[in-house]
């Protein structure tokens, strides 16, 4: 082996790792992002959000708790429960094992109760001790899964729709739901002592645009993503002005900052977007009616991590004015699931949904279930 | 470069054969226990991040609540380190007094951390915190791989004791002694070592498994300029621990100003290119993969980020001081020497 040839390694072994895999192009590939679902009247989408299995996680425990919700999710519905859409941080510091037992156990519930479930990415679902590629591997395998991941010129690991279009021919789409990734984070320069939250980039909107006239500019639509944007903080100072319900007692942990903020509601909503669900900060679940478009953070789903203990008796405003609006009188936990039921008619598709939050806790003698319409 | 690696400037040159085989013994227990502290201690990273991102979300039960099941996992990660230090006192100390001393303690230490999670895993069982013995999660037979894993370390913290109380004092084994640390330092001393070794423990970890699980394929130069970085936290620890201590003393005087130079100058040649490479990807810390700084994560800031990647500059100056203070010392008392004219 000549000198030369050694060295030949250390230059193709970079290559390959870079993966010189063509990059492609959305605008030349749209019909690929889309996933199709059979609609009918009652079309029942549970939002799943900040589940966070992590390293100190007892998923003995936590599937307990998912049991309930879903059992309760479905006999709510009168057994039909068509998607569940898990809004990211579905892990955080996790590992292999607990991602396995997850994609496991959603997949033998989905056949248990008949959904389909959609993966969205969130901020720490990329922070665990497994490849970002293998985590997208597993749901990419999951049979009753909707997820998809390209390599394209598309900001975020994966976005995609799922249509629901009409049952007899097929291809007339009656409702769009929308599936981005809203990133994780980032630093403002090198040196940054801290880290902005992502938000939904310019190309993600256009994406969505393009989608959206494909299925028909009078399809009504819902998105579903992670990380807030500037919009929900816009609309909670200015609150009096709209219909709102439910609880803000933290921050929406969007960025803040103007330079940052996102133009995807703006335009979305002028092109017949119906409903933006996220999730992110875990002690808020406060919703606004828009105009014609419903915001608002889903409830958050188990006991990881932190969540927020409603107190009756607390002197918190922001605690009272929730409390006022959930008309609840006794102490609960904030977390459960959120349910869209798309109440349109098969052959009248106006953009009608009703929206309700089920707090679900567990206690020793009764669970306390509360499901409380918007 | 012959000259740093000359046979002749190690202190294992004076051992005989029966010494050179018990200090290879010790630094291939050193090594594997090293090992096993890095992969425990990035475990335990991860659940008090977890936990500590609880504590800033204003959520202290459920950190409480998650800090009592991983109980395990933090134990693990101090008896794989007490078990790094008993084999580092028996492979270095001032004398062979204090050696059997510090093995005593080290000993028990062990012993107790092991007692505790066998312990605290049957109060947890007993109590209905684990639903069984192999409730799954974090790994499928957690947490008896946690019970047997302390019962090595019983087993050794028990061995340790029986030789020491066989022998009485006095070892049948000679291993290399060092300077004791002046005692006005000992506090700082102990407080930056420890700090030293758990970033080399952590750069370890990440180094080894972020090979496999960072995403070098959306992410390829960040991702490359952090593994460079973690592998100079190894290096630079490799070369002071293994290489520069195990100098004859005359030697480290002569070699510690030379390493320490370069040291720095790989130090901030690591550090620029982690810095060009976040510079042109700012996204890349949160998106590449692998939540190797689990508390920048967990609480949003880049702080622990940037002491990971500046502490081989930090102890490159260190060194660079301590190796211009030493040689303005012998020049000084070189001068001294010199016969009055």
């Amino acid at each position: 082996m000549t000198k030369k040839t050694r060295l030949l390694p250390l230059i193709v072994v970079p290559f390959c790792l870079t993966s010189c895999g063509k990059v492609v192009k959305y605008e030349d590939n749209l019909e690929k992002y889309v996933f199709k679902m059979d609609y009918h009247k009652n079309f029942n989408i549970l939002q799943l959000t900040d589940i966070h299995w992590n390293i100190n996680s007892s998923t003995y425990e936590s599937k307990r708790y998912m049991d309930k919700v879903l059992k309760e999710a479905y006999e709510h519905t009168g057994h039909q429960l068509d998607l569940v859409e898990l809004t990211g941080d579905m892990f955080m510091l996790s590992n292999s094992f607990e991602v396995t037992d997850f994609v496991k156990y959603f997949e033998k519930k989905s056949e248990e109760y008949g959904f389909k479930y959609a993966a969205i990415w969130g901020n720490h679902d990329r922070h665990g001790l497994y490849h970002p590629n293998w985590l997208a591997n597993q749901f990419r395998k999951a049979k009753n899964c909707f997820y998809y991941e390209p390599n394209d010129n598309l900001y975020g690991r994966s976005n995609f729709m799922i249509n629901l279009v009409d049952a007899t021919d097929k291809t007339t789409v009656k409702w769009q739901i929308a599936n981005l990734d809203s990133g994780a984070s980032f630093s403002e320069s090198p040196l940054s002592p801290f880290r902005d939250y992502d938000y939904i980039r310019k190309d993600q909107t256009e994406w969505w645009v393009a989608e959206h006239a494909a299925a028909g500019e009078s399809v009504p639509g819902i998105a579903y993503y992670h990380i807030p944007q500037d919009e929900n903080l816009k609309l909670y100072n200015n609150r009096a002005a709209y219909k709102n319900k439910f609880f803000k007692l933290e921050d929406f942990a969007d960025n803040g900052n103007e330079e940052y903020a996102s133009d995807f509601l703006d335009v979305a909503k002028t092109h017949n977007l119906k409903g933006a669900f996220m999730g992110h900060a875990h002690n808020v679940d406060w919703t606004v009616q828009w105009d014609d478009l419903v915001v608002g953070l889903g409830v958050k789903t188990g006991i990881e991590l932190y969540y927020a203990h409603i107190n009756t008796n607390s002197t918190d405003p922001a605690m009272q004015e929730g409390l006022a609006s959930v008309g609840i009188t006794e102490n609960f936990d904030l977390i459960g699931a959120s349910l869209v039921t798309i109440t349109d008619e098969n052959d009248n598709i106006e953009g009608k949904f009703d929206l309700e939050h089920l707090y679900l806790n567990e206690r020793a003698t009764n669970d306390f279930v509360s499901w409380v319409k918007f | 470069m012959k000259k740093f690696f000359s046979k002749e400037n190690f202190i294992f040159s004076t051992f005989d054969k029966n010494q050179r085989k018990q200090s290879l013994i010790i630094s291939l227990a050193l090594i594997v226990f090293f090992v096993f502290s890095a992969y425990t201690f990035l475990n335990a990273m991860y659940a008090f991040a977890d936990c500590i991102g609880s504590i800033v979300c204003g959520s202290m039960d459920s950190a409480l609540r998650d800090a009592t099941r991983s109980l395990p996992l933090f134990l693990s990660c101090f008896m794989s380190i007490w078990a790094m230090l008993l084999f580092q006192a028996a492979f270095r100390n001032v004398n062979d007094q204090k050696r059997v001393r510090s093995l005593k303690k080290n000993a028990i230490a062990l012993l107790a951390f092991a007692g505790v999670n066998l312990v605290a895993i049957i109060i947890m069982l007993v109590m209905g915190k684990f639903h069984s013995i192999v409730e799954g999660a974090p790994s499928p037979l957690y947490p008896l791989d946690s019970i047997l894993y302390s019962l090595i370390f019983v087993a050794l913290g028990i061995f340790t004791l029986v030789y020491l109380k066989k022998f009485q004092e006095k070892l049948p084994f000679a291993l290399p002694q060092r300077g004791e640390v002046v005692k006005k330092a000992r506090g700082v001393y102990c407080v930056f070592v420890s700090f030293w070794m758990l970033i080399a423990c952590f750069s370890f970890a990440c180094f080894s498994i972020g090979l496999f699980i960072t995403d070098f394929e959306h992410y390829f130069f960040f991702a490359l300029a952090l593994t460079l970085v973690y592998w100079t936290n190894v290096l630079f620890f490799g070369v002071w621990e293994f290489y520069y201590n195990e100098l004859k003393e005359e030697k480290k005087k002569e070699f510690l100003l030379p390493l320490a130079i370069c040291g720095l100058v790989v130090a901030v040649l690591m550090v620029a290119i982690y810095m060009i490479a976040l510079a042109t990807n700012l996204d890349a810390p949160s998106n590449f993969g692998f939540g190797t700084l689990p508390i920048a994560f967990t609480a949003s800031v880049n702080i622990a980020t940037l002491v990971v990647v500046f502490t081989p500059v930090i102890v490159s100056v260190t060194a660079l001081i301590k190796g211009l203070l030493k040689r303005k010392g012998t020049k000084a008392s070189s001068e001294e020497e010199k016969p009055q004219e």
